[in-house]
């Protein structure tokens, strides 16, 4: 049987693999960086919004312990006044010159405001706040909303409306605009349709390319070290190739899945400290806002949620085990190709030159399935989804797909159908480069002299 | 039963490096498979363990083509190849699963090798790590602990000393009293002849010698004839009509027609009174019968 004996190649490549100093250290170290990555991540956006307490809190946390109000507009009464103090913090109405007020407001250790109201015209107001230090920009900016709803709701009830009746004039009206025959994309949906493919393309060629190579640089150390004749006594030259392209590929798959493991559980776990606290929670909306109906809610935080909300959709699990066979097709695609050039050379010394070819295809076929993404930058301004004829290509032409599609598969770029067919593509190119190996290896395995170029391993494989 | 080579080519591009060998093994002992260098032993070996395919012919083993993934063949390659950066109880491991052992069966017989060979305070160490004569001994090791019947040596004895030397030596003997097949392959001919039983010699692919050695010999007669007296001896020679093929401290050496040419010498040496120290009348040696065949292939 041509492929008896690929178990114990591939476990003995396995095992040996993963016990190398390089390998341990360079792991250790990736799991390290991912998981500073992904908590990192997670917690400095908030870190930096809200450097101070104030940062992130919702209105009913926001307390600031004085708040001078500057009604010049005289648009607020005594139940407005009331109101906001009731919610955010005492409110003086001082006659005191502003400019003392700002010495105060720069002394103090403890969270306080100045709110100076202004009418411009009979509908124009302004609202503007200088806040303390240890007030904080995020619990300013809670204030200059309350005091905007306010005002607004002031204006309401003195034309009539009942302050019951004010939450019933709120009401939340979105608006998009889409070019006919293009899909409505959100700015957070542009985004990732810009930086997930080039993200995982990155990742996805780090992966397959360097693993595939250490296929090739495996079977030409054999060579060198004149193991493989060894090794022909026992097995066929195809055994050797399909237990080292599986073991090597466990090996890659394995690290990438710990890597992916690392970075998610380091995610989960600062996920309570970081700007994520609430995107997950499911009720976030309602948690932030009311004062009498006023809502203070912040826009960004939509943004996040609708975030989380993609993340979630792009690592469903019918979306994981489609990558995951992709990633698997891809290896096989790749690795099968550097074993035939690790069989062409004699010297470990000759791997470098003859594995260029190999490094372009693979270069080429991630710039492939990103750069159509990078040249289109224009669709996170616009919200249009890309519809690129070189990104398509890129879905299909098996040197570029596997790291192609597996962003489209999470950003829900191809339908089911185009998937499967892609898939199908990915596939057969790998069952050909079976065939090419399994009718060319055996015959250069064993050469020895000069490298083996393309047009010479061709003939090989007419000659078999 | 053993080891049939019938006819068997192999062709690289337009250059033939095996043509038309054929030879049997049919009962177990040691065959020399001999030539110089580039007459095709290694892609003959090659081709018998099945690594490479003959273009034309057949090797059957047992009656049945040969195969690589078959019975184990133990095999010490020239060319010697270790992981060097892997210790060598585990590769030997490795390479013994992949001759179809279980790796406890595997352990107990490298256990038993390691002693054997004098190597036990090494089996944790990178083959990097070792001697020369210690990755040969690693290397004997991986073909002899699967206990294959059949074994192919090619330059079993080259680089090492002569304390190891004979410790292969003893080795390879015990091997032969356990009726392995075993096919040799060396340039150090007093080695061959020391084991072996029937003989190919090779050159530029074409068989020019082939049989059982000692009915070659046989065949050739007594025809070297060294001598060494306290005297001149070669003026008689001469008269016997005998020219020297090689003249050493040791004495000198004739190439006879017959033995009575050799006798005439004797009796004019005793006739003369000179002193004689040493007379030896003899079949040719396998490295003169080697170069013989093979050098005079080489000059044409």
């Amino acid at each position: 049987m041509r492929t008896k004996g690929w178990q114990s190649i591939f476990r003995f490549t396995f095992v040996q693999h993963i016990k190398t100093k390089s390998f341990i250290i360079g792991t250790i170290i990736m799991c390290v960086l991912v998981a500073a990555v992904a908590v990192l991540g997670n917690i400095l956006p908030a870190v930096l919004a809200g450097r101070d307490e104030g940062g992130n809190a919702a209105v009913g946390e926001v307390q600031f312990s004085k708040i001078y109000l500057y009604d010049d507009g005289e648009i607020l009464d005594s139940e407005d006044i009331t109101l906001l103090a009731k919610n955010m913090g005492d409110v003086v109405q001082s006659d005191a010159p502003l400019s003392d007020i700002e010495k105060t407001l720069c002394d103090t250790e403890e969270p306080m405001a100045l709110v100076r109201i202004s009418k411009a015209d009979e509908a124009v107001f302004s609202v503007a706040t200088r806040y303390s230090k240890a007030a904080g920009s995020g619990a300013a900016d809670m204030l200059n909303n309350a005091v905007r709803q306010l005002i607004s709701r002031r204006n309401l009830v003195n034309l009539g409306i009942s302050p019951e009746d004010y939450p019933k004039t709120l009401i939340s009206v979105t608006a998009t605009r889409v070019e006919a025959g293009k899909d409505e994309l959100s700015l957070v949906k542009s985004a990732m349709n810009y930086f997930v493919p080039i993200v995982v393309s990155l990742v996805l060629f780090l992966f397959i390319y360097a693993y595939g190579s250490l296929v090739a640089q495996s079977i030409a150390n054999e060579k060198t070290g004149r193991v493989t004749e060894l090794l022909l006594t026992s097995v066929r030259p195809l055994a050797i190739v399909i237990g080292k392209v599986l073991a090597m590929g466990l090996v890659s798959f394995g690290q990438f899945f710990l890597l992916g493991a690392v970075g998610g559980i380091s995610f989960a776990i600062s996920a309570p400290f970081g700007f994520m606290k609430t995107a997950f929670s499911g009720d976030s909306a309602q948690s932030l806002v009311q004062i009498s109906g006023v809502s203070g809610e912040t826009e960004n935080f939509s943004e996040i949620s609708e975030l989380a909300s993609e993340l979630k959709g792009a690592f469903s699990p019918v979306n994981i085990l489609l990558i995951i066979l992709i990633f698997v097709l891809g290896f096989l695609f790749f690795s099968l190709l550097a074993a035939l050039v690790g069989a062409s050379v004699s010297r470990i010394e000759d791997l470098q030159q003859a594995m260029q070819p190999y490094a372009l295809t693979g270069v080429l076929g991630m710039y492939l399935a990103y750069c159509p993404v990078i040249f289109n930058v224009s669709s996170i301004d616009s919200g249009e989804a890309a519809t690129n004829p070189v990104q398509t290509l890129s879905y299909y032409l098996p040197i570029s797909s596997p790291f192609a599609l597996p962003s489209a598969i999470m950003l829900g770029s191809l339908s089911p159908l185009e998937i499967a067919l892609a898939t199908a593509v990915l596939a057969a190119a790998v069952v050909l480069m079976a065939w090419i190996v399994s009718r060319v290896y055996e015959a250069i395995i064993l050469h020895n002299g000069n490298r083996l170029k393309f047009g010479d391993i061709l003939k090989l494989a007419k000659r078999q | 039963m053993g080891l049939t080579v019938s006819n068997i080519v192999k062709k690289f591009g337009d250059y033939t490096a095996v043509d038309g060998l054929s030879f049997n093994l049919q009962s177990p002992g040691v065959f020399a498979l001999l030539g110089t260098n580039g007459a095709g032993k290694t892609t003959t070996i090659r081709m018998i363990l099945g690594i490479l395919s003959a273009d034309s012919g057949e090797i059957l083993r047992d009656g049945k083509p040969f195969s690589a993934t078959g019975k184990p063949v133990g095999y010490l390659a020239e060319e010697r190849g270790l992981y060097p950066k892997i210790k060598v109880f585990e590769q030997l491991v490795y390479f013994c699963e992949l001759k179809g052992m279980k790796r406890r069966e595997a352990v107990k017989s490298l256990d038993y090798w390691f002693e054997r060979l004098s190597v036990s305070e090494h089996r944790n160490k990178r083959a990097e790590q070792l001697s020369k004569g210690n990755q040969q001994k690693i290397q004997l090791i991986a073909a002899l602990a699967p206990n294959p019947d059949f074994l192919i040596l090619d330059e079993p004895l080259s680089g090492l000393d002569p304390v190891n030397a004979e410790l292969f030596k003893s080795v390879i003997r015990e091997e032969i009293k356990k009726d392995k097949f075993i096919i040799m392959s060396s340039h150090q001919m007093t080695t061959i002849e020391e084991f072996c039983r029937d003989i190919v010699i090779l050159n530029k692919g074409k068989t020019v010698l082939q049989g059982n050695l000692n009915e070659i010999k046989k065949a050739r007669g007594r025809t070297k004839l060294t001598v060494k007296a306290e005297g001149d001896v070669l003026s008689m020679a001469r008269e016997c009509s005998l020219s020297v093929s090689e003249e050493t401290p040791n004495g000198c050496s004739f190439d006879v027609e017959s033995e009575e040419q050799a006798h005439r010498l004797l009796n004019m040496i005793i006739g003369a009174k000179i002193p004689l120290i040493r007379y030896e009348l003899r079949e040719p040696s396998l490295q003169e019968l080697f170069i013989e065949k093979a050098g005079a292939e080489n000059e044409d």
